[in-house]
Protein backbone atom coordinates (compact mmCIF):
# COMPACT_ATOMS: atom_id res chain seq x y z
CA UNK A 1 0.00 0.00 0.00
CA UNK A 2 1.40 3.48 -1.27
CA UNK A 3 -0.41 6.78 0.03
CA UNK A 4 -0.48 8.88 -3.33
CA UNK A 5 -1.47 12.58 -3.84
CA UNK A 6 -3.33 14.15 -7.06
CA UNK A 7 -5.78 16.28 -8.55
CA UNK A 8 -8.77 14.19 -9.56
CA UNK A 9 -12.83 15.15 -10.26
CA UNK A 10 -15.86 13.17 -9.07
CA UNK A 11 -17.47 11.43 -11.56
CA UNK A 12 -19.40 8.90 -9.61
CA UNK A 13 -20.46 8.05 -6.36
CA UNK A 14 -23.08 6.18 -4.45
CA UNK A 15 -23.63 5.59 -0.63
CA UNK A 16 -22.17 2.75 0.99
CA UNK A 17 -23.49 2.96 5.02
CA UNK A 18 -24.91 5.30 6.81
CA UNK A 19 -21.59 7.90 6.48
CA UNK A 20 -19.23 6.00 4.16
CA UNK A 21 -19.66 6.53 0.37
CA UNK A 22 -17.95 4.56 -2.53
CA UNK A 23 -16.62 7.78 -5.07
CA UNK A 24 -15.41 7.07 -8.51
CA UNK A 25 -12.68 9.84 -9.40
CA UNK A 26 -10.97 10.52 -12.32
CA UNK A 27 -7.54 12.14 -11.46
CA UNK A 28 -4.62 13.62 -13.35
CA UNK A 29 -2.00 11.26 -12.70
CA UNK A 30 -3.92 8.09 -12.09
CA UNK A 31 -6.68 7.72 -14.83
CA UNK A 32 -9.91 6.76 -12.98
CA UNK A 33 -10.13 5.11 -9.41
CA UNK A 34 -12.79 3.90 -7.41
CA UNK A 35 -11.87 4.34 -3.50
CA UNK A 36 -14.25 4.15 -0.37
CA UNK A 37 -14.62 7.62 1.82
CA UNK A 38 -15.38 6.84 5.32
CA UNK A 39 -17.25 9.36 7.01
CA UNK A 40 -18.10 11.60 3.59
CA UNK A 41 -21.73 11.92 4.09
CA UNK A 42 -20.64 13.32 7.72
CA UNK A 43 -20.62 17.70 7.38
CA UNK A 44 -17.17 17.44 9.18
CA UNK A 45 -14.54 15.01 8.52
CA UNK A 46 -11.65 14.70 6.00
CA UNK A 47 -13.61 15.69 2.83
CA UNK A 48 -15.83 18.81 4.36
CA UNK A 49 -18.42 18.59 1.36
CA UNK A 50 -15.64 18.25 -1.40
CA UNK A 51 -17.16 14.67 -3.06
CA UNK A 52 -19.73 16.51 -5.19
CA UNK A 53 -20.39 15.28 -8.22
CA UNK A 54 -18.02 16.86 -11.02
CA UNK A 55 -16.29 18.59 -8.34
CA UNK A 56 -12.58 18.73 -8.87
CA UNK A 57 -10.55 18.54 -5.63
CA UNK A 58 -7.08 17.87 -3.99
CA UNK A 59 -7.02 14.21 -3.09
CA UNK A 60 -4.55 11.93 -1.04
CA UNK A 61 -5.72 7.84 -1.29
CA UNK A 62 -3.67 5.24 0.04
CA UNK A 63 -3.71 2.45 -2.85
CA UNK A 64 -4.56 -0.81 -2.30
CA UNK A 65 -2.01 -3.71 -3.90
CA UNK A 66 -5.56 -6.19 -4.23
CA UNK A 67 -8.82 -6.24 -5.91
CA UNK A 68 -10.33 -4.28 -2.83
CA UNK A 69 -11.43 -0.62 -3.49
CA UNK A 70 -8.18 2.23 -2.82
CA UNK A 71 -9.02 4.30 0.63
CA UNK A 72 -9.58 8.10 0.08
CA UNK A 73 -8.34 9.90 3.16
CA UNK A 74 -8.51 13.18 2.06
CA UNK A 75 -9.97 15.71 -0.31
CA UNK A 76 -9.89 19.29 -0.57
CA UNK A 77 -12.13 21.03 -3.21
CA UNK A 78 -10.54 23.32 -5.94
CA UNK A 79 -13.23 23.93 -7.68
CA UNK A 80 -17.55 22.84 -7.49
CA UNK A 81 -19.42 22.48 -10.98
CA UNK A 82 -21.88 25.58 -11.03
CA UNK A 83 -23.68 25.90 -14.15
CA UNK A 84 -24.29 29.95 -14.07
CA UNK A 85 -26.55 30.32 -16.54
CA UNK A 86 -29.58 27.87 -14.78
CA UNK A 87 -29.07 26.00 -17.58
CA UNK A 88 -30.49 22.15 -17.94
CA UNK A 89 -28.15 21.72 -20.64
CA UNK A 90 -24.87 22.77 -19.40
CA UNK A 91 -25.81 20.49 -15.87
CA UNK A 92 -26.46 17.80 -18.39
CA UNK A 93 -23.51 17.96 -20.44
CA UNK A 94 -21.93 18.17 -17.24
CA UNK A 95 -23.07 15.15 -16.34
CA UNK A 96 -22.49 13.81 -19.80
CA UNK A 97 -18.71 14.33 -19.17
CA UNK A 98 -18.69 12.10 -16.09
CA UNK A 99 -20.41 9.33 -18.12
CA UNK A 100 -17.68 9.89 -20.60
CA UNK A 101 -14.90 9.79 -18.52
CA UNK A 102 -16.29 6.66 -16.60
CA UNK A 103 -17.14 4.64 -19.79
CA UNK A 104 -14.31 5.55 -21.96
CA UNK A 105 -11.19 4.98 -19.28
CA UNK A 106 -9.56 2.21 -17.49
CA UNK A 107 -8.80 2.05 -13.62
CA UNK A 108 -4.89 3.15 -13.60
CA UNK A 109 -4.40 4.56 -16.90
CA UNK A 110 -3.73 7.82 -16.88
CA UNK A 111 -4.65 10.55 -19.92
CA UNK A 112 -3.48 14.11 -17.97
CA UNK A 113 -4.26 15.42 -21.72
CA UNK A 114 -8.12 14.40 -21.38
CA UNK A 115 -8.01 15.48 -17.19
CA UNK A 116 -7.22 19.12 -18.48
CA UNK A 117 -9.72 19.04 -21.74
CA UNK A 118 -12.43 17.48 -19.08
CA UNK A 119 -11.22 20.29 -16.37
CA UNK A 120 -11.33 22.81 -19.36
CA UNK A 121 -15.01 21.70 -20.72
CA UNK A 122 -16.72 21.71 -17.45
CA UNK A 123 -15.89 25.45 -17.06
CA UNK A 124 -17.01 26.43 -20.31
CA UNK A 125 -20.03 24.21 -19.59
CA UNK A 126 -20.21 26.43 -16.36
CA UNK A 127 -20.23 29.65 -18.40
CA UNK A 128 -23.34 28.63 -20.45
CA UNK A 129 -22.85 30.01 -23.51
CA UNK A 130 -22.91 27.14 -26.07
CA UNK A 131 -23.15 24.23 -24.18
CA UNK A 132 -23.41 21.62 -27.21
CA UNK A 133 -20.08 23.08 -28.63
CA UNK A 134 -18.51 22.12 -25.05
CA UNK A 135 -20.02 18.39 -25.77
CA UNK A 136 -19.00 18.02 -29.28
CA UNK A 137 -15.37 19.06 -28.19
CA UNK A 138 -15.37 16.58 -25.57
CA UNK A 139 -16.66 13.68 -27.31
CA UNK A 140 -14.06 14.49 -30.08
CA UNK A 141 -10.92 15.12 -27.29
CA UNK A 142 -12.03 10.96 -26.07
CA UNK A 143 -12.01 10.00 -29.41
CA UNK A 144 -8.55 11.32 -30.03
CA UNK A 145 -7.22 10.43 -26.31
CA UNK A 146 -8.43 6.63 -26.20
CA UNK A 147 -7.03 6.72 -30.21
CA UNK A 148 -10.41 5.81 -31.97
CA UNK A 149 -10.68 9.35 -33.88
CA UNK A 150 -12.07 8.63 -37.06
CA UNK A 151 -10.30 10.03 -40.64
CA UNK A 152 -11.58 12.67 -41.68
CA UNK A 153 -9.24 14.05 -44.62
CA UNK A 154 -9.71 10.86 -47.26
CA UNK A 155 -12.99 8.13 -48.00
CA UNK A 156 -12.61 5.41 -46.08
CA UNK A 157 -13.44 3.20 -48.78
CA UNK A 158 -11.31 4.71 -51.82
CA UNK A 159 -8.61 6.73 -49.59
CA UNK A 160 -8.57 9.47 -52.28
CA UNK A 161 -8.63 12.82 -50.46
CA UNK A 162 -11.70 14.45 -49.37
CA UNK A 163 -12.13 17.58 -51.43
CA UNK A 164 -13.24 20.92 -50.05
CA UNK A 165 -16.88 20.43 -52.26
CA UNK A 166 -19.27 18.00 -52.08
CA UNK A 167 -20.81 15.74 -49.57
CA UNK A 168 -20.12 12.93 -47.32
CA UNK A 169 -21.76 10.09 -45.30
CA UNK A 170 -20.06 9.09 -41.93
CA UNK A 171 -19.42 4.86 -42.27
CA UNK A 172 -19.59 4.39 -38.31
CA UNK A 173 -17.94 0.37 -38.60
CA UNK A 174 -15.13 2.00 -40.78
CA UNK A 175 -14.66 5.13 -38.28
CA UNK A 176 -14.46 7.47 -41.68
CA UNK A 177 -15.89 9.64 -44.23
CA UNK A 178 -17.43 8.38 -47.47
CA UNK A 179 -16.94 10.50 -50.61
CA UNK A 180 -19.62 10.95 -52.94
CA UNK A 181 -18.50 8.40 -55.29
CA UNK A 182 -18.42 5.29 -52.93
CA UNK A 183 -21.99 5.94 -51.12
CA UNK A 184 -24.03 3.17 -51.47
CA UNK A 185 -27.86 3.29 -51.79
CA UNK A 186 -27.86 0.83 -48.61
CA UNK A 187 -26.29 3.37 -46.89
CA UNK A 188 -28.57 6.08 -46.60
CA UNK A 189 -26.71 8.18 -43.91
CA UNK A 190 -26.94 11.88 -43.05
CA UNK A 191 -25.13 14.01 -45.54
CA UNK A 192 -22.11 16.05 -44.34
CA UNK A 193 -21.50 19.02 -46.44
CA UNK A 194 -17.59 19.59 -47.11
CA UNK A 195 -17.68 22.62 -45.07
CA UNK A 196 -18.88 20.79 -42.03
CA UNK A 197 -16.54 18.44 -42.50
CA UNK A 198 -13.61 21.02 -42.31
CA UNK A 199 -14.70 22.58 -39.18
CA UNK A 200 -14.66 19.28 -37.73
CA UNK A 201 -11.34 18.73 -38.94
CA UNK A 202 -9.99 21.87 -37.68
CA UNK A 203 -11.75 20.45 -34.05
CA UNK A 204 -9.60 17.75 -34.25
CA UNK A 205 -6.65 18.98 -34.84
CA UNK A 206 -6.51 21.70 -32.85
CA UNK A 207 -6.29 22.15 -28.97
CA UNK A 208 -9.71 23.01 -26.66
CA UNK A 209 -8.76 26.54 -26.51
CA UNK A 210 -8.24 27.60 -30.07
CA UNK A 211 -11.40 25.11 -30.63
CA UNK A 212 -13.54 26.85 -28.04
CA UNK A 213 -12.85 29.98 -29.99
CA UNK A 214 -14.55 28.87 -33.05
CA UNK A 215 -17.71 30.05 -34.01
CA UNK A 216 -20.22 26.84 -35.04
CA UNK A 217 -23.31 27.14 -35.79
CA UNK A 218 -25.97 24.90 -33.81
CA UNK A 219 -26.81 23.25 -37.29
CA UNK A 220 -23.08 22.06 -37.93
CA UNK A 221 -23.09 21.53 -34.05
CA UNK A 222 -25.79 18.92 -34.48
CA UNK A 223 -24.41 17.65 -37.85
CA UNK A 224 -20.91 17.60 -36.31
CA UNK A 225 -22.67 15.52 -33.82
CA UNK A 226 -24.06 12.67 -36.15
CA UNK A 227 -20.41 11.60 -36.52
CA UNK A 228 -19.43 11.72 -33.18
CA UNK A 229 -22.16 10.12 -31.13
CA UNK A 230 -22.61 6.98 -33.44
CA UNK A 231 -18.55 6.59 -33.38
CA UNK A 232 -18.66 6.64 -29.80
CA UNK A 233 -21.63 4.10 -29.33
CA UNK A 234 -19.92 1.78 -31.64
CA UNK A 235 -17.22 1.60 -29.10
CA UNK A 236 -19.00 1.88 -25.73
CA UNK A 237 -21.39 -0.72 -27.17
CA UNK A 238 -24.05 0.97 -25.89
CA UNK A 239 -26.00 4.24 -25.90
CA UNK A 240 -24.81 6.32 -23.27
CA UNK A 241 -27.81 7.55 -20.56
CA UNK A 242 -27.27 11.27 -21.16
CA UNK A 243 -28.43 11.58 -24.70
CA UNK A 244 -31.48 11.16 -23.59
CA UNK A 245 -31.21 14.76 -21.56
CA UNK A 246 -28.63 16.48 -24.59
CA UNK A 247 -30.82 15.63 -27.78
CA UNK B 1 -20.45 -17.14 -0.33
CA UNK B 2 -21.90 -19.76 2.73
CA UNK B 3 -25.60 -19.71 3.28
CA UNK B 4 -26.22 -18.97 7.07
CA UNK B 5 -29.54 -20.84 6.89
CA UNK B 6 -28.21 -23.71 6.36
CA UNK B 7 -24.97 -24.30 8.21
CA UNK B 8 -25.13 -21.82 11.26
CA UNK B 9 -24.76 -24.09 14.23
CA UNK B 10 -27.61 -22.82 16.12
CA UNK B 11 -29.74 -24.47 13.26
CA UNK B 12 -31.29 -22.43 10.19
CA UNK B 13 -33.75 -20.21 12.32
CA UNK B 14 -30.87 -18.25 13.88
CA UNK B 15 -29.29 -18.66 10.46
CA UNK B 16 -31.94 -16.85 8.51
CA UNK B 17 -32.22 -14.15 10.95
CA UNK B 18 -28.52 -13.37 10.79
CA UNK B 19 -28.73 -13.22 6.88
CA UNK B 20 -31.90 -10.74 7.12
CA UNK B 21 -30.33 -8.66 9.51
CA UNK B 22 -27.06 -8.28 7.62
CA UNK B 23 -29.20 -7.48 4.68
CA UNK B 24 -30.35 -4.35 6.76
CA UNK B 25 -28.55 -0.66 5.59
CA UNK B 26 -25.21 -0.26 7.78
CA UNK B 27 -25.17 -3.89 9.80
CA UNK B 28 -22.43 -6.13 9.12
CA UNK B 29 -22.13 -9.50 9.53
CA UNK B 30 -20.64 -8.83 13.01
CA UNK B 31 -23.25 -6.75 14.14
CA UNK B 32 -26.11 -9.35 12.42
CA UNK B 33 -25.05 -12.57 14.51
CA UNK B 34 -24.79 -10.05 18.02
CA UNK B 35 -28.69 -8.79 17.04
CA UNK B 36 -29.50 -12.13 16.59
CA UNK B 37 -28.01 -13.76 19.67
CA UNK B 38 -29.85 -10.67 21.36
CA UNK B 39 -33.28 -11.63 20.27
CA UNK B 40 -32.50 -15.08 21.05
CA UNK B 41 -31.32 -14.49 24.70
CA UNK B 42 -34.16 -11.37 25.82
CA UNK B 43 -37.62 -11.94 27.11
CA UNK B 44 -39.37 -13.31 24.34
CA UNK B 45 -42.24 -10.69 24.58
CA UNK B 46 -39.65 -8.20 23.33
CA UNK B 47 -38.32 -10.32 20.97
CA UNK B 48 -42.13 -10.71 19.31
CA UNK B 49 -42.71 -6.83 20.00
CA UNK B 50 -40.34 -6.23 17.27
CA UNK B 51 -41.43 -8.57 15.60
CA UNK B 52 -45.22 -7.32 15.21
CA UNK B 53 -43.77 -3.48 15.15
CA UNK B 54 -41.85 -4.48 11.89
CA UNK B 55 -45.26 -6.54 10.87
CA UNK B 56 -47.29 -2.98 11.69
CA UNK B 57 -45.18 -0.84 9.62
CA UNK B 58 -45.44 -3.04 6.64
CA UNK B 59 -49.08 -3.35 6.64
CA UNK B 60 -50.28 0.42 8.14
CA UNK B 61 -47.35 2.69 6.84
CA UNK B 62 -48.33 3.89 3.18
CA UNK B 63 -47.59 7.24 1.14
CA UNK B 64 -49.24 9.89 1.70
CA UNK B 65 -52.18 10.64 -0.93
CA UNK B 66 -51.28 14.79 -1.28
CA UNK B 67 -47.69 15.02 -0.27
CA UNK B 68 -46.24 11.52 -0.54
CA UNK B 69 -44.92 11.75 2.85
CA UNK B 70 -45.19 8.32 4.84
CA UNK B 71 -48.59 7.82 7.24
CA UNK B 72 -50.73 5.70 8.79
CA UNK B 73 -54.08 7.40 6.81
CA UNK B 74 -54.87 8.32 3.25
CA UNK B 75 -53.59 11.76 4.67
CA UNK B 76 -50.69 12.40 6.68
CA UNK B 77 -50.44 14.23 9.83
CA UNK B 78 -49.21 17.56 8.54
CA UNK B 79 -51.42 17.61 5.92
CA UNK B 80 -54.58 17.37 7.55
CA UNK B 81 -53.50 19.87 10.13
CA UNK B 82 -55.79 23.17 9.60
CA UNK B 83 -53.32 25.22 11.06
CA UNK B 84 -50.72 24.79 8.62
CA UNK B 85 -50.28 27.25 5.57
CA UNK B 86 -51.83 25.46 2.66
CA UNK B 87 -50.50 28.35 0.12
CA UNK B 88 -46.62 27.15 0.87
CA UNK B 89 -45.06 24.11 -0.15
CA UNK B 90 -41.61 22.75 0.55
CA UNK B 91 -40.29 20.26 -1.81
CA UNK B 92 -38.04 17.96 0.12
CA UNK B 93 -36.16 14.33 -1.81
CA UNK B 94 -37.00 11.91 1.09
CA UNK B 95 -39.37 11.62 3.72
CA UNK B 96 -36.58 11.66 6.51
CA UNK B 97 -36.27 14.98 5.23
CA UNK B 98 -39.43 15.96 6.61
CA UNK B 99 -38.66 14.80 9.94
CA UNK B 100 -35.72 16.96 10.13
CA UNK B 101 -37.31 20.10 8.98
CA UNK B 102 -40.49 19.25 11.10
CA UNK B 103 -37.59 19.11 14.22
CA UNK B 104 -36.41 22.95 13.09
CA UNK B 105 -40.25 23.57 14.17
CA UNK B 106 -40.10 26.96 11.91
CA UNK B 107 -42.00 26.32 8.75
CA UNK B 108 -45.80 26.03 9.31
CA UNK B 109 -46.71 25.05 5.38
CA UNK B 110 -47.14 21.51 3.95
CA UNK B 111 -44.23 19.73 2.10
CA UNK B 112 -43.63 17.72 -1.33
CA UNK B 113 -41.74 14.25 -0.93
CA UNK B 114 -40.33 13.75 -4.46
CA UNK B 115 -39.19 10.34 -3.42
CA UNK B 116 -35.53 11.11 -5.05
CA UNK B 117 -33.63 13.30 -7.05
CA UNK B 118 -33.09 13.35 -10.66
CA UNK B 119 -30.02 11.43 -11.17
CA UNK B 120 -29.64 10.62 -15.02
CA UNK B 121 -26.38 8.56 -14.45
CA UNK B 122 -28.16 6.63 -12.00
CA UNK B 123 -30.93 5.94 -14.16
CA UNK B 124 -33.69 8.23 -12.22
CA UNK B 125 -35.54 10.58 -14.65
CA UNK B 126 -37.64 13.33 -13.69
CA UNK B 127 -41.00 10.33 -14.83
CA UNK B 128 -39.70 8.56 -11.24
CA UNK B 129 -40.08 11.49 -9.34
CA UNK B 130 -43.47 12.68 -7.83
CA UNK B 131 -43.25 15.81 -10.07
CA UNK B 132 -47.36 15.62 -11.80
CA UNK B 133 -48.79 14.90 -8.71
CA UNK B 134 -46.59 18.88 -7.56
CA UNK B 135 -48.03 20.24 -10.52
CA UNK B 136 -51.25 19.31 -9.99
CA UNK B 137 -51.40 20.54 -6.35
CA UNK B 138 -49.47 24.11 -7.64
CA UNK B 139 -52.93 24.56 -9.84
CA UNK B 140 -55.56 22.97 -7.61
CA UNK B 141 -54.33 24.49 -4.00
CA UNK B 142 -53.69 28.01 -5.05
CA UNK B 143 -49.87 27.45 -4.11
CA UNK B 144 -48.08 30.94 -3.79
CA UNK B 145 -44.53 29.87 -2.75
CA UNK B 146 -42.48 26.39 -3.18
CA UNK B 147 -39.75 26.10 -0.60
CA UNK B 148 -36.91 23.96 -2.69
CA UNK B 149 -35.44 21.80 0.18
CA UNK B 150 -33.57 19.20 -1.97
CA UNK B 151 -30.07 18.42 -0.70
CA UNK B 152 -27.28 21.14 -1.33
CA UNK B 153 -25.27 18.72 -3.93
CA UNK B 154 -25.34 19.21 -7.85
CA UNK B 155 -27.63 16.96 -8.51
CA UNK B 156 -30.29 18.23 -5.34
CA UNK B 157 -29.98 21.47 -7.18
CA UNK B 158 -30.28 20.50 -10.82
CA UNK B 159 -33.61 18.91 -9.41
CA UNK B 160 -34.62 22.45 -8.01
CA UNK B 161 -33.32 24.03 -11.46
CA UNK B 162 -35.48 21.38 -13.16
CA UNK B 163 -38.94 21.61 -11.02
CA UNK B 164 -38.29 25.62 -11.09
CA UNK B 165 -38.05 25.79 -14.95
CA UNK B 166 -41.23 23.27 -14.82
CA UNK B 167 -43.33 25.54 -12.90
CA UNK B 168 -41.91 29.02 -14.71
CA UNK B 169 -45.53 29.81 -15.94
CA UNK B 170 -47.76 29.35 -13.28
CA UNK B 171 -48.15 32.10 -10.21
CA UNK B 172 -45.68 31.56 -7.76
CA UNK B 173 -42.90 32.89 -5.61
CA UNK B 174 -39.93 29.98 -5.65
CA UNK B 175 -37.36 30.16 -3.36
CA UNK B 176 -34.65 28.06 -1.63
CA UNK B 177 -33.27 27.44 1.47
CA UNK B 178 -30.22 29.35 2.52
CA UNK B 179 -26.40 28.24 2.90
CA UNK B 180 -23.61 29.04 4.26
CA UNK B 181 -22.44 29.37 7.98
CA UNK B 182 -23.63 27.62 10.43
CA UNK B 183 -25.01 29.99 13.55
CA UNK B 184 -22.84 29.77 16.43
CA UNK B 185 -19.45 28.91 14.30
CA UNK B 186 -17.12 31.80 13.58
CA UNK B 187 -16.19 32.72 10.44
CA UNK B 188 -12.26 31.71 10.92
CA UNK B 189 -13.05 28.36 10.68
CA UNK B 190 -15.64 28.50 8.05
CA UNK B 191 -14.37 27.09 4.77
CA UNK B 192 -14.14 29.05 1.63
CA UNK B 193 -17.46 27.31 -0.05
CA UNK B 194 -19.36 28.67 2.83
CA UNK B 195 -18.09 31.48 3.19
CA UNK B 196 -18.78 32.23 -0.83
CA UNK B 197 -22.52 30.63 -0.38
CA UNK B 198 -22.69 33.14 2.60
CA UNK B 199 -21.56 36.35 0.50
CA UNK B 200 -24.40 35.03 -2.32
CA UNK B 201 -26.86 34.54 -0.16
CA UNK B 202 -26.52 37.91 1.90
CA UNK B 203 -29.83 39.17 3.55
CA UNK B 204 -31.04 43.02 4.05
CA UNK B 205 -30.16 43.67 7.84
Amino acid sequence: MSTESTEAIVIRQADFSETSRVVTLFTRDFGKIATIAKGARRLRGPFEGALDLLAQCQIVFIRKTSNSLDILTEARLTARFRPEARSLHSLYGGYYIAELLDGFTEPYDPHPNLFQEASLMLRMLEAGDRPLQAVLQFELTILREIGQMPVFDSCAACGRPVENNGSFSYWVSQSGLLCRNCQKEEFSHHQIPAGTVEVLRRLAEGDSETASRLAISPAQISSLRRITVPALIDILGRRPKMLRYLG
Amino acid sequence: MTNDADTHPYGAAVGTLIQRLSGLPGIGRKTAERLANHLVSCREPDALALAEAIRSVRTNVRRCRSCFNLTESEICRICSDPRRNRHQICIVEQPRDVVSLEAAGVFQGLYHVLGGRISPLEGVGPEDLTLDALVRRVRQDEVTEILMATNPTLEGDGTALFISNLLENEPVQITRLARGIASGSVLEFANREMLADAIRGRQNF
